[in-house]
């Protein structure tokens, strides 16, 4: 997982959220890597690794099997397919939202 | 079935007469907003046309937008559909985070009980439906179109069209002709009331502020994007 440090030390609040969610769940140990990308160091491990996939939003996650790397921005989809959680209705409506940001201006 | 193919801009009203007119009854719908979208209805009720009307009712709206809704069933005579979240669902937020999560939380999750998971059921239902959306109501919608395919609610075997007849409109034309037709509106544009959604989170601008400054203020724009922002990025590990 890759997840952004704001430049006062602490994570962004979408990160955050993520990273709650996945203790809350029990899936946070399932993470081999945690990797910082520090928003004042473009040099950071993190910022490095999202300019090299062409990555630019946070978190999102690098699953590696067989030699084959797969990217994953959408939390819920990367749970989902890798973890094999389930998510809820409500979780689903949410990454909806998330990605079509003008529907809550209905 | 496909998007409906447009050839070109055409008014708002020739958009919803073409539209209309290709639906069967049931597989078409407005969303109205209970706000100043109020004029597609007044533009179908002035051609002499009929259309289901939905509104999503997230029981959180501001008293004068019940009245208005209520208003425009009078006025128009038309039926309005009222999409309420699932009790469970808001009873569950409600007894986990307190009545007002959105404030510390951000509005997404309230918003997907009591907006988003209502509208997707209706859309379930449907092959179309008509919204208000205006190019210049978000940085989020300067890609409206008039006539899109709506990927957010579309499934590989249920494709949905989302027609935008006000999509090219700036909000001082939306006024125009709510002054120039007589149209009802929801009497808290008249006290400073730009953007209208739930009562909690919905507040009246100055006239200098854009309309999305009364929506959701206390989330700064930088929170609620979480960007590796290009710019930021300057060098690559070979």
């Amino acid at each position: 997982m890759v997840k952004k440090v704001l430049a006062n030390g602490e994570s962004c609040k979408k990160c955050a959220d993520v990273e709650r969610r996945l203790k809350q769940d029990n899936h946070w140990s399932k993470l081999d890597e945690i990797v910082i990308a520090k928003e004042n160091d473009p040099n950071s491990d993190g910022m490095q690794i999202a300019k090299h996939h062409g990555i630019d939003v946070a978190p999102f996650f690098i699953v590696e099997e067989n030699g084959k790397v797969e990217l994953y921005t959408l939390y819920f989809k990367f749970v989902n397919e890798v973890l094999k959680g389930h998510p809820s209705k409500t979780e689903t409506n949410l990454e909806i939202l998330e990605n079509n940001p003008d529907l809550d201006l209905l | 079935m496909e998007p409906r193919k447009t050839t070109g801009q055409r008014s708002p009203q020739q958009l919803l007469r073409d539209t209309i007119s290709q639906y069967a009854e049931g597989d078409l719908s407005i969303s109205f907003s209970g706000a100043e979208d109020v004029i597609l209805i007044d533009m179908v009720a002035q051609m002499g046309l009929t259309v289901d009307i939905f509104t999503l009712d997230t029981g959180r709206l501001h008293p004068e937008t019940y009245e208005f809704i209520e208003q425009v069933r009078s006025h128009y005579g038309f039926s309005i559909d009222l999409l309420m979240p699932t009790p469970s669902d808001v009873a569950k937020l409600v007894k986990e985070k307190g009545l007002y999560s959105f404030y510390k939380d951000g509005h997404g999750e309230c918003c997907s009980i009591r907006k988003i998971e209502p509208l997707k059921t209706k859309l379930e239902s449907l092959d179309a439906w008509i919204t208000g959306q205006r190019k210049d109501q978000s940085v989020t919608r300067t890609n409206l179109t008039q006539v899109q395919e709506d990927k957010a609610f579309s499934t590989e075997n249920h494709k949905i069209t989302k027609y935008n007849p006000l999509a090219d409109w700036s909000l001082s034309q939306v006024w125009q002709y709510i002054r120039e037709n007589n149209v009802p509106y929801n009497k808290l544009h008249d006290n400073g009331y730009v953007s209208i959604g739930c009562e909690p989170c919905t507040r009246p601008i100055t006239p200098n502020q854009h309309e999305r400054a009364g929506r959701w203020w206390w989330e700064e724009q930088t929170q609620r994007e979480c960007g590796l922002h290009a710019q930021n990025v300057i060098k690559i590990v070979s």
